[in-house]
């Protein structure tokens, strides 16, 4: 099966190779069937890749230790479920199953648009083999997961062995939520080439009229909604395995997925300038070149070994290859640019200061300087080893201090943008929808002044949380009044209505709701309590409001690795609450050891306790508890941020009654110009 | 009072209100409240959190090292060395700025946490409000540029009518009605 998997991906470069070279011969030429035949030898390459990823989780499941890829993250006692993640958890096996996600979503698109936008499609056919041909090139040639297990013979050649056993699973990857999370990251970073090749596709084929910005949104609406899935559960990852209370911690390949989930939402709100009024082309075009680039140099980062970090891969020369790879994609962007940039030229100018369009250009703003910030910071350690000699860090602390006041201020922008109209805001306009959201937030303020909150930043943040969560109620009410008063239906029922009739705009609310629970949750750090004691059994610790008495402990022998348990009953006003169970895993196979963290998770707090271990001196168990306020938040702002972006991919329910121009007689048409009398419909897009 | 007065007073005093509320505010406000993050109790944890543990392994603080895949989750062997060197300066009557000069002098600058605000370091504070006032000065760039931009003039009405034609009125109707959407 190993040889079957290397030459079906073999067999998958030279169908990239055609699909590349044809399909820019087929552009050149446009020959049908030449056009045709590209696109087959695109669906062949996805067709193909498959195959070959299939063949390596099938070598995975019967255990076969002649491959070395197998070998190295894989072991007989591993469960079938983990033998899954096992295929993205090292450098060679993450690289295919990034060919993969990125074949699905080839797929979809070339199948999808077969017979439609004839002019645009070739390029995009091309652009998207362009692509899957660097990432082939290195799966075939350059880290190969099917390379068979060897050992150097005396003639100076190899040997191809076979082990009995693999050496396991890196222990902190065997949980369950690391088999969805990097999937989800993967297709949100495989995601964003999609709206690149339409974006590029578009400016070089000079394609007319506004269809393509449509696609392009569209596209990195689902690109978007995965990365922020695959930030969010890789937080909560690191959150309850790793036992260090937190889960975010600006680790160089954390921050490496923020950076294209920066641009891609500044992306999302600046295409509506163009949408609406044709303003910002160019940016949007580059905005989603770099979207793009930010996820190659992510990998980059992730995989050469450039920055230091805890999730990197083995170090390796991969990253020259990403580096050739990102000069070829900034060369191509602009020439692209440089040639058709006449076809971007603006449609409108901006009539006021105080209108939706400024606001999103300060979003803009503000998204892309903590993007360049946060890369510039993550650089900053190269910077200064090439003009210093030494290696100067920068950790958590400094990315906390400079985007701290960057989110706070893309907060105040949430709020304020959807309350200013597009063209002009009129001062009594303005009056009359500030009113309602800036009272509640002032009252707020002053309530959670009063309650205890005297935390700066935290109080900021919860006033500009109350801000925009107003400013939400308050577009929603008045959508649902009108909704209301022409069917009298229930508010919950207008709500709704209105929602579906208008998916783009209310999901879009939702998302914003979604991110002002996230806030809240980040709020919440600046509260965060923690002790730390070795507990002899029968003895208590409190923290918060809660008293911790370690019962007893135990040892759980598993398939894969044996557990020991602290049973931790928890009291509340020296009443049980309930029990928790930290414990600690061993893994034989590879000799490491990670954690579980046990979590009493309200909406108010969680209470988090980590078996830190034994403490080899004294003998006795050691427990970590922390009290972090608000955590929940961040999940479930999380949840009504991906249902948002969901509810903003479905197309509008009710068609838009769209006036047409008609045929009137000669005296009529210099008083009406037009007549209403007879429509049109067509679907909204937004 | 006449009508014409009585809503600029209204919105002077609403206005007087939201100052003086605000300011009250950050003036009540403790010194402590300023800082992000909450004070460490131990004074070797609050300063070994501004030093990174030199393990090679983890990539966390010092104070706050909890060693991922170690057998024990809590402060490494070298992070609990730095501890203990910490501790000993402290004895040793040093200044907090002083114990944290000692131990970079000790590991070099790789054990900031955060780069100096001294040296290279500053280099690292000043980029990010760098970006910001660049950024600014683009966005004010552009908005000036775009409220320059000449409007097209609609054509002047002759003796036949408005000289519109059905594709400018095509056109302006499909800008209107995608203006109007939301």
């Amino acid at each position: 099966m190993d040889v079957f998997g290397s030459f079906a991906l073999i067999l998958a470069f030279v169908c990239a190779v055609y699909a590349f070279v044809g399909g820019i011969v087929a552009i050149i030429t446009r020959h049908p069937l030449l056009i045709k035949s590209a696109r087959q030898a695109g669906i062949a390459v996805c067709a193909l890749i498959f195959t070959a990823t299939l063949s390596l989780v099938y070598l995975f499941f019967t255990d076969n230790y002649s491959v070395a890829y197998v070998v190295s993250h894989s072991n007989r006692d591993l469960s079938t479920f983990f033998k899954v993640a096992a295929l993205w958890s090292g450098q060679e096996g993450s690289l295919l199953f990034w060919s993969f996600l990125l074949a699905i979503y080839v797929i979809s698109v070339l199948l999808t648009y077969r017979n439609k936008n004839g002019e645009l499609m070739p390029y995009v056919g091309v652009i998207l083999a362009g692509v899957q041909l660097f990432f082939l090139t290195i799966s075939n040639f350059v880290a190969s997961p099917f390379k068979a297990l060897g050992v150097a013979n005396a003639a100076g050649g190899f040997d191809l062995v076979a082990r009995a056993d693999g050496n396991g699973l890196n222990p902190v990857l065997q949980y369950p939520e690391m088999v969805i999370h990097p999937p989800n990251l993967y297709s949100g970073y495989t995601g964003f080439t999609i709206p690149f090749a339409f974006a590029l596709a578009a400016l070089l084929a000079r394609y007319p009229g506004e269809k393509w910005i449509h696609l392009t949104r569209k596209w990195t609406m689902i690109a978007w909604c995965f990365q922020t899935m695959g930030i969010l559960l890789g937080a909560h990852w690191a959150y309850a395995v790793l036992g260090w209370g937190g889960y975010w911690g600006w680790d160089p390949v954390e921050n490496a997925s923020l950076l294209p989930w920066l641009t891609g939402t500044a992306f999302l709100h600046s295409v509506m300038m163009q949408e609406k009024r044709g303003m910002m082309k160019v940016w949007n075009v580059w905005l989603v070149f770099v979207t793009f680039m930010l996820c190659i140099l992510g990998t980059l980062l992730t995989r050469s070994g450039v920055v230091s970090s805890v999730h990197a891969f083995a170090q390796s020369s991969i990253g020259n290859w990403f580096v050739g790879f990102l000069c070829i994609v900034m060369g191509v962007c602009l020439a692209a640019y440089f040639k058709n940039k006449d076809y971007l030229k603006s449609e409108n100018q901006l009539d006021s200061l105080a209108s939706r369009e400024s606001s999103f250009l300060f979003n803009n703003l503000v998204l892309l300087v903590a993007c360049v910030a946060v890369l510039s910071g993550t650089l900053f350690p190269v910077f200064s080893e090439w003009f210093t000699g030494s290696r100067i860090s920068v950790g958590a602390p400094f990315f906390n201090k400079v985007n701290i006041p960057l989110g706070l201020l893309l907060m105040f922008l949430t709020g304020v943008g959807p309350l200013l109209a597009w063209r002009k805001t009129s001062t009594d306009s303005m009056k009359r929808n500030f009113r309602g959201p800036v009272s509640a937030a002032l009252v707020g303020c002053v309530l959670l002044f009063i309650f205890g909150v005297r935390e700066m930043f935290s109080l900021i943040c919860f006033t500009l949380c109350i801000f925009v969560a107003a400013t939400i109620v308050q577009e929603f009410y008045r959508g649902a009044r009108v909704v209301k008063v022409r069917s009298g239906a229930s508010w919950l029922a207008s709500c709704v209505d209105l929602t579906l009739r208008n998916t783009r705009r209310y999901g879009g609310y939702i998302v914003h709701l979604g991110m002002v629970m996230i806030f809240i949750g980040l709020a919440g750090q600046a509260f965060n309590k923690e002790v730390e004691k070795e507990l002899p059994i029968g003895s208590t610790i409190n923290i918060g409001k809660y008293e911790l008495l370690l019962q007893s402990m135990d040892r759980k022998q598993e398939k894969n690795y044996v557990a020991d348990r602290m049973i931790v009953e928890v009291m509340k006003d020296k009443k049980p609450v309930m029990m928790l169970y930290p414990e600690r895993r061993n893994f034989p196979t590879n000799q490491e050891s990670g954690t579980m963290v046990a979590i009493y998770s309200t909406l108010k707090e969680d209470l988090y306790l980590v078996y830190a271990g034994m403490n080899p001196q004294t003998n006795l168990p050691t427990v970590h508890a922390f009290i972090n306020p608000l955590v929940k938040w961040v999940w479930w702002g999380g949840m009504v941020v991906v249902m948002g972006t969901i509810v903003a991919l479905v197309p509008n329910r009710a068609a838009v009654v769209v006036l047409a121009r008609t045929e009137v007689p000669s005296g009529a048409r210099e008083l009406s110009g037009m007549r209403p009398a007879q429509v049109t419909l067509r679907e909204g897009h937004d | 009072m006449n009508s014409a007065t009585r809503p600029r007073n209204r919105r002077s005093i609403w206005l007087r209100f939201s100052i003086g509320l605000l300011l009250g505010l950050l003036a009540l406000m403790p010194p402590g409240a300023m800082r992000l993050l909450a004070d460490q109790s131990d004074r070797t944890h609050q300063l070994g959190s501004k030093l990174k543990c030199m393990c090679n392994g983890c990539d966390q603080a010092a104070g706050k090292c909890y060693h991922v895949g170690g057998a024990y989750s809590g402060p490494c062997d070298t992070a609990k060395t730095m501890l203990k060197e910490i501790d000993t300066h402290i004895a040793a009557g040093m200044n907090d700025q002083q114990v944290l000069n000692a131990m970079i002098q000790q590991y070099g600058p790789l054990a900031y946490v955060e780069p100096p605000k001294t040296g290279f370091g500053l280099v690292a504070w000043l980029m990010p409000i760098s970006y910001l006032l660049a950024g600014l000065a683009l966005v004010i760039l552009v908005m000036k540029r775009w409220r320059k931009r000449p409007v097209a003039v609609p054509a002047m009405p002759g003796a036949g009518g408005v000289q519109v034609s059905p594709e400018m009125l095509a056109r302006a109707r499909q800008q209107a009605q995608r203006e109007t959407e939301e």
